[in-house]
């Protein structure tokens, strides 16, 4: 309790005496749109990151979840407020792959990255009392029984159905995709036993692991991963993957492309000061994800490969219902 | 065990912690009530609120809330028509015959009374049969969720009023309205005509706030001139011998609650519908016909979604799988504070699950306090005339629904269902079969869809399924038997003298 009220007596000083950053900016109160429902990994950093963004910037910034739609309200409603900084998109990898799924025609290239903070890295999960030991024992059983073997998803474009993809195109296997809600229900099916195997990322699924109640058998990355290092890399068995990886679902906060130069730096420098506090550098270790820090060209060079290498997985599984070569997506 | 009493105790010993539990459950009961403001928007404003603070004052306060949330959706239910939060929705089907038949005072009193039985029943399960509850509630597959819709949707039933063909237009209204948006599996939009507002579907509280009180409120202008009912509040507290009448069906109603809260797919809405089911189909001599003022259709579903909240800790904490929405966004909240919630929280913090299990208890106490007092403020909400409640209640629904998502495309859903609804009303036919849709249309859809697609598409496995797994052939038999018990072949046999004279 005392350090409740030292922490409101200490944001009121700080509030009084800040200056405000370049030529005014910002004014009044900003507001902070989160791509997802409350509880998600994008809700989760967005609330941990943005009272240390409101002590840099010396305002609040109100947030509101609005999710639905695979992330296209939120992103569509952001770039529909005045290009002025004031509304904060804080989004996941999606809007990348609205555009082959002929969801929106709204992406990344529509904004600005003002930090990417959090890169995750997908697992191969089976319940623990599985018969497979290695990704080569799952593999086996897909080719003995074509479209047996159920794997839990995420939705045709999800996390899931990408690495799922991935083993289709280099293994050649079949299995039956039964599609969740999101990573949550896909693994308490998983231990319900409900479905065989699921791709999820590593924050998801870190504390199940932790407890024994699943196996890894394959982490999607080009060299072992470092959280599970006994886990073979998934370039061990397909080592013509290599040129995707590493591929996962990535975190940031994006504004209108068009917003002023200064604003945009006053907002970068803000948020990528809060992005490297150790409070959240910390909060995104135990999170499970890995934490990095891009902006600006660097950032948009980095959703690009995303989109591109996505995009053509999606199409060359069928999924994609616009082609990525009409949006002018390169190969990857 | 004495260091786990110890930990029970913590809250109630210490007084910014107490504090902290009757603040967070007064201004539960006011957010439950007010519609569009609901427990889970709170409890994730309350994350960054409490950002700085110690683990578990984040924790009371926000237990407090969830408490007071899901019994505060009862008092709107009860008095306007409006249920508060989708769990009070089936507390609206006799709560509000009773505020018109002027016993608003009393129906408070009695859902006050059994939500408190409700939720302290949640929580000696989540108490003593957590880890066992968690296992069983695992074990629910794709297809047993299906089948749950199945058994809420046959409720259609007993909704329909006169018209049992009304009922089943409205429910497959609900339904259709249920469907709108994106399809959860295939990322496909169904009905969105291309519409970007469409994409994220028609917010179901939305078509609440609609379908039940502004429909209610348009349809009252028809009778503008009369005054308000007059409520009769000499008696307020239940009596001792009205509590244990009513003690087995609130029992009743609790277990399911509690199992059905403890399922990762369905909440306390879902709950409460099946529980006044179960009253409905149970209870032989209700006090008044069902939904016409019967104290029976109150008690079963306020139990049933006290009894929720308890049920929703026990995945979450046992797993670090959530129960429903608020418990997902608590999940998030044990993670900011540094705690790792998954299945070795227990083992690793077992401090923490008794904590909130004493939290919880004494949240349900701070509840039967405030519950009980102002209901004769709050009866006056029923006695106000026509004239000037019908505005504040259109005025409170524009607000609640603009508040779900800061989204005007709800609002105007709402008040064009509002006006739909006024029709149908005016045609007869009963709303509640259209909330029914909504809610259940949807998880039927998935559900079936993924019970399905685990067996290739064979429809013979599935069948197959449904019988030979315990929990799916246990769902499968209530399933048939409730329809059975209502032709007259099940009549019959129900009379073996008659058959004998045959």
């Amino acid at each position: 309790m005392r350090r409740l009220i030292a922490g409101v007596v200490a944001g009121i000083i700080g509030m009084a005496t800040l200056p405000a950053a370049a030529d005014g900016f910002p004014a009044r109160d900003l507001q902070g749109i989160i791509m997802w429902g409350p509880g998600g990994t994008t809700d989760k950093l967005a609330r941990v990151l943005t009272p240390i963004v409101e002590e840099k910037l010396g305002r609040k910034v109100v947030l509101v979840n609005k999710a639905g739609g695979s992330g296209a309200i939120s992103a569509q409603y952001v770039h529909a407020r005045p290009a002025d900084g004031y509304t904060i998109l804080y989004g996941s990898e999606s809007p990348q792959i609205h555009g082959v799924l002929g969801l929106s025609n709204i992406s990344y290239k529509d904004f600005v990255a003002l930090a990417i903070f959090a890169d995750t890295t997908p697992t191969v999960l089976v319940r623990n009392d599985a018969p497979w030991k290695s990704l080569a024992d799952l593999v086996a059983a897909m080719k003995a029984e074509p479209g047996k073997i159920r794997m839990g998803s995420t939705g045709p474009a999800g996390t899931a159905a990408i690495v799922g993809t991935m083993l289709k195109m280099s293994a050649g296997v079949t299995y039956a995709d039964v599609p969740f809600e999101g990573e949550g229900p896909t693994l308490t099916a998983l231990q319900g036993g409900h479905i065989d195997f699921t791709p999820v990322t590593y924050p998801a699924a870190s504390e199940l692991i932790r407890s024994g109640k699943v196996r890894v058998l394959t982490v999607v990355h080009p060299t072992p991963y470092a959280p599970l290092p006994d886990v073979p890399p998934v370039v061990a068995d397909y080592p013509e993957l290599a040129k995707y990886l590493p591929w996962g679902p990535f975190q940031g906060v994006f504004v209108r492309r068009d917003t002023p130069p200064d604003v945009v730096g006053a907002l970068t420098a803000a948020y990528r000061a809060a992005a490297a506090d150790p409070r959240f550098v910390g909060f995104v270790k135990d999170l499970g994800a890995t934490h990095i820090l891009v902006s600006g060209a660097e950032a948009d060079a980095l959703v690009t490969r995303w989109q591109s290498i996505t995009s053509w997985l999606l199409d060359a599984a069928g999924a994609a219902k616009v082609s990525p070569a009409s949006l002018g997506i390169p190969r990857p | 065990m004495p260091q786990a009493l110890e930990y029970f105790l913590m809250s109630w010993t210490d007084p910014s912690l107490l504090g902290l539990i009757a603040a967070g459950t007064f201004a539960g009961i006011y957010i439950g009530a007010l519609p569009g403001l609901s427990v889970t928007m709170a409890v994730s404003i309350l994350i960054s609120f409490t950002f700085t603070w110690d683990v578990n004052a984040a924790l009371a306060l926000m237990g407090g809330v969830f408490c007071g949330g899901v019994y505060g959706g009862s008092r709107s239910a009860i008095l306007l028509n409006i249920p508060g939060t989708p769990a009070a929705v089936a507390t609206a089907f006799d709560g509000y015959p009773l505020a018109k038949l002027g016993e608003a005072g009393k129906a408070i009193g009695v859902s006050t009374v059994v939500s408190v039985i409700g939720g302290y029943l949640g929580i000696l399960v989540l108490a003593i049969a957590a880890p066992m509850v968690s296992e069983v509630a695992l074990m629910f597959a794709p297809r047993d969720y299906l089948l749950l819709a199945i058994i809420g949707l046959l409720l259609v039933g007993s909704l329909s009023g006169d018209s049992l063909a009304k009922g089943l237009f409205a429910a497959a209204l609900g339904v259709i309205i249920g469907m709108v948006g994106l399809d959860p599996l295939t990322a496909e939009g169904r009905f969105t005509f291309g519409l970007v507002p469409l994409l994220n579907g028609i917010s179901y509280v939305a078509a609440m706030i609609g379908f039940f009180g502004v429909a209610e409120a348009l349809f009252q202008i028809r009778q503008l001139g009369t005054a308000g009912v007059k409520q009769d509040v000499s008696r307020i507290l239940p009596a001792w011998r009205t509590v244990f009448r009513f003690l087995p069906l609130s029992i009743r109603s609790s277990v399911i609650g509690v199992i059905i809260g403890a399922l990762p797919g369905t909440g306390g809405d879902i709950a409460a519908l099946i529980a006044y089911d179960q009253a409905k189909r149970t209870v032989t001599n209700p006090s008044r016909p069902f939904g016409q003022g019967a104290y029976e259709g109150l008690v079963a579903p306020e139990s049933a979604n006290n009894a929720a909240v308890g049920g929703t800790y026990i995945p979450m904490l046992t797993l670090g799988i959530p129960g429903d929405a608020v418990t997902a966004i608590m999940i998030g909240a044990l993670f900011i504070h540094g705690l790792k919630p998954g299945p070795l929280l227990m083992v690793e913090t077992p401090h923490l699950f008794w904590f909130i299990v004493g939290g919880l208890v004494l949240a349900n106490s701070f509840l039967l306090v405030f519950g009980l007092t102002g209901i004769r403020l709050f009866t006056r909400v029923a006695e106000c005339p026509r004239g000037i409640l019908i505005p504040i209640i259109i005025l409170l629904s524009i607000i609640g629904t603009y508040s779900i998502q800061n989204s005007m495309v709800d609002v105007y859903w709402m008040l064009a269902f509002g006006i739909l609804g006024y029709f149908l009303k005016v045609y007869r036919f009963e709303l509640g079969p259209i909330i029914l849709g909504v809610i259940l249309g949807p998880l039927m859809d998935v559900s079936f869809r993924r019970a399905i697609l685990s067996q290739e598409g064979s429809t013979l496995g599935l069948l197959s399924d449904l019988v030979s797994h315990p929990i799916s052939a246990a769902l499968t038999a209530a399933a048939v038997l409730l329809v059975l018990n209502q032709t007259p072949l099940w009549r019959r046999l129900r009379r073996p003298g008659r058959v004998a004279a045959l």
